[in-house]
């Protein structure tokens, strides 16, 4: 008996460890790769192994079985949507170029937590976006240079100019990474204004006589003149004057006007001086002071909303989209959902226009931008994709203008009518198909993490996508915004506010700052500062006494953040931009 | 000595004469002895029910509103929902929610790697702990501390996420199904309930059991494992509940094999395509398409639960009526 | 019990179950114990680019920028907290509601109301805590409406923006999702009571509450002290999400977490080493507080975990 008994327990054992020698054999065969070759070509060919539902392929290249399409693989180290296999769009450009790439984005992790993960294990799909940690990806040898073998694909090496090329280089002078954001075919278009300023209602305008509104002291005089004669909605829902939204990363909301009101663009972390080009910080400036002051003041008059600081997105989405709030600083795409809400509820006259107010009359207003160029990310083909002039080609043929259209616009007949004039158009079918998300998934492939361009199509008749065609604008606008228009003047978002100008050599200074890690002593500043400030702000705007409150934050703020030794980072790199745009 | 496969896929049917001997109830029987306990009631019991009754009834009022707050908005429009107020009722209805989150690709597979998983992952999961278990809870065995410890240690510590990444590249665990089998096959928690529960069964039986001449695999398939069966059922659910809700290791290990992707993770990656959560300014300002989706979440969170709820009632029986141990004392 | 002395005789004796156990100890070895080498990390400034090998060590650099952050020991203290009073009171009402639910009328309202009961539990805290907000609402909140039609308080109160509050309303938002949940295992371990003494107890006129009180309890003391000591272990890991989720910078300093805290400074941005420090702190605050827990249970002579 004990014999039997030992037997038994031994070959339990066996079992078990037979079974855990058996997946690791099992899953070395059934990925092809895994353990016997080199990591860097796991990636591309266990795609292949899947997609052909075979095993074992050895010598498998990039080429999937399908026909002749090439299909490769990318990772895109942000949330976003994925396509479906057999995605008619992506399916028609493979058709016509020959290959196709499958596209897997981040989810529920950071994007330097996937990325670190990728880097220890070696294995990378053939595209990369790494974003924020790009430059580990870099620095780890995951990325090929590009400007090796780009002389042979035109539209990718003319996609930046020389100069902006340069400012993507790398410290041993190859490039990595090509940004795809920024870039727009022949001019600006843009009819609304994506970025930051102070909204306000249509309707607290129409009310007011369409007032020209300069400074904050304007701005918040209309608003409390329109509650005070106007404290409820139509139904009875009581009218809220102001909402500051102050949710985690989103406390831009909260902070950062202050470089606004002084007149300078949205460089995120400073104000860049435009002489001595030094940076400043603006969280202690005069004008942070005032404007700081001026919101404590709206808070006890109880035009600022008395829960809204403890509210998330979510719950600012909700009463923005009851149409019940009069005024905010934010980013247009942060609150656009909101903006889609009120009109579904046919209550346009409650959708902002943006207004570049500053703290004094007289400073001229930065919050129009050009689009700019992030040098700190972009798409990069990595070590582990076999057939890089296969890649490069991809991304070539992705630029060409026929595919462009496809890209932004989808297919003709489909997603949009061509009229007599050559101008595209859509019905409104069309219009809510595109925002329909199964039927995006399905049927349109933007590629949207390779290069684009913004501004015009190459037709140079349309604009490069739906939202910035002038009709398409045109058509979506109601009556109270349009009568806001003609009131002032304008017929687009953009000319609420002044004429972007050419961005400055080191302008956008967050895509420094963005890339900042904690375990250097500028990083734990920035860091620092976030934090204090996320405490400190709402005490300031909420504190009965407003002189000792803002004593009792700079005196917090001054004893933790060190911020000379992040003024002194942000300089060097203020530095470093000027000498690479002046070509030294 | 039978062998272990045939030990454990009839030990329904073996136990109840085992059980009989060892003088054993089966879980009906109880069933009618509690009802008898109900039956002489007095005025100190009916007062007792009165407010259990209503505590209870309260509780669950209190409980089942997010139900039904969640199921409400898994049909409403998602541009309505942005509004607010959605309380017990739809405002607009609309199968939209679930039409998207049905229609995501990948779906299928999910679903099949996931029961899956969940399947297999639970029945070894479940087995190998409860033989652990029952090796810690036997009061003799020399090394019952230091194993012990060794388990209870693994609780609170963990090498982080790329070490062990590496760990299981290492053992060919990248792109493989069984990723989602091997790493849980033992729970260090589930095996301390266990144990605990087993503790608690009077050594008399695998005395007699052991002076009848049977093995330790026979003490425990035939005596132990049928005996624990609440605590078994307990365990097991906990098991594959975390097997149906986990996404995070296909995402890690599995993220370029569309053949075992699960259920979970296409719904994260769904629901992270239109909410951003960590996002930052610049990501969203790129990414095409925002909304924040709390209709589809919610449609989600139905699809996800309502498997774990089909299941439930199979393992209830055994919390609610349970069986119990008679006759033998220590 | 006497203590075993390890010999020939013994292990001859036990061949079957060590060899039982042999395997366990190999996997727990490779899962979970080859990992910890990731561990040196927290004596680096670990960039993945340098991976495990290259990157350069710090000695107990991270740690001493952790413990020298006032900030950090604050979530000390919060993480400290809230996981103690999610344990304690988490613990009773499970155990309450086991015991009640137990002692429902009928069979088949007891199945309903369990089945309800543990429901929330799979509803993610993105909901529970979109559900927090409505009912914390300022402006149409249950919680407000009431208290304030029964003049508890004369009008309507900010709860989030009261450090004061933040901590019950973690705890409730807890209680709220996991009560059912927590009960399964106390209600498996009910049914481990033998019937029979119940019915003696009833022979002898015992009442309701006295049976609870003199057989499920002490029946249940088992089960309790297990479940107890290792969650007693986990009090610092009480908690990321729901704090992130229902925090605001208003509450901040009562609100953070070393998990936070650790995504803030750490991770996001990029300093996994920091991360690996805060863990490494955690496991060894948790054993400790495990091994006292234990030493305690033992010597009561209550069930201990080894």
């Amino acid at each position: 008996m004990t014999k039997t008994k030992s037997i038994a327990a031994l070959s339990m054992a066996i079992c078990m460890m037979a079974s855990m020698a058996g997946c690791a054999n099992n899953s070395g065969s059934g990925s092809g790769t895994a353990g016997n070759e080199p990591a860097a070509t796991t990636a591309a060919k266990t795609e292949n192994n899947n997609a052909g539902g075979e095993a074992g392929n050895e010598g498998g290249e990039t080429t999937a079985a399908s026909g002749d399409v090439k299909e490769f693989t990318a990772f895109f180290a942000v949330p976003g949507n994925e396509t479906n296999e057999g995605n008619d769009v992506q399916e028609l450009i493979a058709s016509k170029i020959g290959a196709k790439c499958k596209m897997t984005w981040l989810t529920g992790q950071t994007a330097d937590e996937a990325v670190g993960v990728m880097i220890a294990g070696g294995q990378y799909p053939d595209f990369i976006d790494g974003s924020t940690g790009s430059q580990q990806l870099i620095d780890a040898g995951a990325c090929i240079a590009i400007d090796q073998y780009w002389d042979a694909y035109p539209n990718l090496k003319n996609f930046w100019t020389e100069e902006q090329w340069n400012s993507v280089r790398n410290e041993d002078g190859h490039i990595y990474i090509i940004p795809q954001f920024g870039n727009r075919w022949m001019y600006d278009t843009e009819t609304t204004h994506n970025d930051e300023a102070f909204w306000i209602q249509v309707r607290v305008l129409e009310w007011a006589g369409y007032p020209k509104i300069e400074t904050l002291d304007d701005y918040f005089k209309v608003i409390e003149d329109y509650i005070a004669a106007n404290p409820t909605m139509e139904d009875g829902t009581p009218n809220i004057g102001y909402e500051i939204l102050s949710d985690d990363w989103r406390y831009f909301c909260l902070e950062n006007a202050p470089f606004f009101l002084d007149g300078y663009p949205n460089d995120g972390c400073v104000i860049v001086d435009r002489d001595t080009h030094k940076a400043i910080d603006y969280n202690t400036t005069d004008t942070a002071k005032r404007y700081f002051k001026k919101l404590n003041e709206e808070y006890q008059k109880g035009i600022v909303d008395p829960e809204t600081f403890t509210m998330k997105y979510d719950q600012y989405i909700s009463k923005l989209s009851t149409g019940r709030v009069c005024g905010m600083v934010d980013q247009h795409w942060d609150f656009n959902d909101a903006e889609v809400s009120i009109k579904s509820q046919g209550l346009d006259d409650c959708t902002y226009v943006p207004l570049g107010i500053v703290i004094d009359k007289g400073i001229e207003e930065h919050y129009h931008s050009n689009p700019a160029l992030d040098v700190s990310n972009g798409i990069s083909i990595t070590t582990s994709c076999k057939d890089i002039d296969g890649a490069l080609k991809f991304i070539d043929d992705l630029l060409s203008p026929e595919i462009l259209t496809l890209r932004n616009w989808g297919i003709e007949g489909e997603d949009y009518l061509v009229g007599d004039d050559g101008l595209f158009y859509r019905t409104e079918e069309m219009r809510s198909k595109a925002n329909d998300q199964s039927y995006i998934n399905q049927h349109l492939c933007s590629y949207s993490y390779f290069p684009n361009y913004g501004g015009m199509d190459h037709d140079e008749k349309n604009a490069a996508s739906p939202q910035y065609q002038p009709k398409e604008f045109y058509d979506s606008l109601s009556e109270p915004v349009k009568k806001c228009f003609d009131a002032y003047g304008v017929q687009t978002y953009v000319q609420f506010l002044n004429k972007s100008g050419e961005n400055a050599p080191w302008y956008p200074m967050w895509s420094y700052s963005n890339n900042f890690t904690s375990d250097t002593p500028h990083g734990l500043v920035w860091a620092t500062m976030a934090d204090v400030k996320h405490e400190y702000l709402p005490k300031v705007v909420m504190a009965p006494d407003f002189e000792a409150a803002w004593e009792e934050y700079m005196g917090v703020y001054n004893q933790r953040c060190d911020i000379p030794v992040f003024l002194n980072a942000i300089d060097e790199e203020i530095q470093r931009r000027i000498d690479v745009a002046s070509g030294n | 000595m039978e062998k272990k496969e045939s030990a454990f896929g009839k030990h329904s049917s073996v136990t109840k004469p085992g059980m009989a001997k060892m003088g054993i109830k089966a879980p009906a029987e109880v069933g009618d002895g509690s009802g008898n306990i109900f039956s002489r009631r007095t005025t100190g019991d009916i007062v007792f029910d009165t407010i259990n009754t209503i505590v209870l009834i309260l509780f669950t009022l209190v409980v089942v509103y997010p139900l039904i707050n969640t199921v409400a908005m898994s049909f409403n429009d998602g541009i309505d929902a942005l509004r607010g107020g959605i309380t017990f009722f739809p405002r607009a209805f609309t199968w939209k929610n679930y039409e998207t989150v049905l229609a995501k690709q990948g779906m299928k597979t999910g679903a099949v790697i996931s029961v899956l998983r969940t399947v297999i992952g639970t029945l070894t999961s479940t087995l190998c702990t409860a033989l652990l278990a029952y090796v810690l809870s036997r009061k003799n065995f020399i090394f019952k501390k230091p194993l012990s410890m060794l388990y209870v240690i693994t609780m609170y510590v963990n090498g982080g996420l790329i070490p062990v990444f590496l760990v299981y590249k290492a053992l060919g665990l990248t792109n493989s199904f069984w990723v989602y089998i091997l790493p849980g096959m033992v729970s260090a928690w589930n095996m301390l309930v266990l144990r605990t529960y087993m503790n608690g069964i009077p050594e008399s039986l695998s005395e007699s059991a052991e002076l009848d001449g049977a093995g330790h695999f026979t003490i425990f398939f035939r005596i132990i494992l049928p005996l624990s069966m609440p605590v078994i059922a307990c365990v097991s659910l906990f098991s594959a509940v975390g097997q149906w809700n986990s996404w995070f290791d296909a995402m890690l290990y599995n993220r370029m094999s569309d053949n075992l992707t699960t259920l979970q993770y296409e719904l994260m990656k769904l629901l992270s395509s239109v909410t951003n959560n960590n996002a930052n300014v610049e990501t969203m300002k790129n990414s095409d398409n925002m909304v924040t989706p709390r209709t589809m979440r919610a449609a989600a969170t139905v699809v996800t639960a309502l498997p774990i709820v089909c299941l439930y009632p199979f393992l209830q029986r055994y919390f609610v009526a349970g069986m119990t141990i008679g006759g033998v004392k220590e | 019990m006497a203590k075993l002395a390890i010999n020939k005789k013994t292990l001859k004796n036990q061949k079957t179950l060590i060899l039982m156990g042999i395997p366990f100890a190999i996997y727990a070895i490779i899962f979970c114990y080859v990992p910890l080498f990731g561990w040196i990390m927290a004596f680096q400034n670990y960039k993945p680019k340098d991976g495990m090998w290259h990157s350069k060590f710090v000695g107990l650099g991270k740690f001493e920028r952790l413990f020298s952050d006032d900030t950090f020991l604050k979530t000390i203290r919060n993480t400290f907290c809230m996981g103690a009073m999610n344990l304690v009171f988490s613990t009773i009402f499970a155990i309450l509601f086991a015991i009640l639910l137990n002692e429902f009328w009928t069979l088949k309202g007891k199945k309903i109301i369990q089945t309800v009961s543990y429901l929330p539990h799979f509803l993610s805290w993105i909901i529970v805590t979109g559900i927090c907000f409505d009912v914390l609402s300022m402006e149409n909140g249950v919680l407000n409406q009431v208290l304030v039609a029964l003049h508890v308080i004369p009008e309507p109160i900010n709860w989030l923006a009261y450090p004061k509050y933040f901590w019950w309303i973690v705890t409730f938002a807890h209680l709220w999702k996991e009560t059912g949940w927590n009960s399964i295992i106390y209600l498996a371990a009910i049914t481990s009571i033998n019937p029979d003494l119940y019915e003696a107890a009833s022979i002898d006129g015992a009442g309701r509450l006295s049976k609870i009180w003199h057989i499920t309890l002490p029946g249940l003391k088992p089960t309790i002290m297990i479940l107890l000591i290792m969650n007693i272990g986990n009090v610092l890991n009480a908690g990321f999400e729901v704090q992130y989720l229902l925090g605001n910078g208003l509450v901040q300093s009562v609100a953070q977490t070393i998990d936070i805290y650790v995504l803030k400074f750490g991770i996001s941005n990029g300093d996994y080493s920091l991360g690996t420090a805060a863990g490494i702190f955690k496991s060894v605050v948790s054993i400790a507080l495990i091994a006292i827990a234990n030493a305690g249970a033992k010597a009561m002579g209550e069930e201990s975990l080894f």
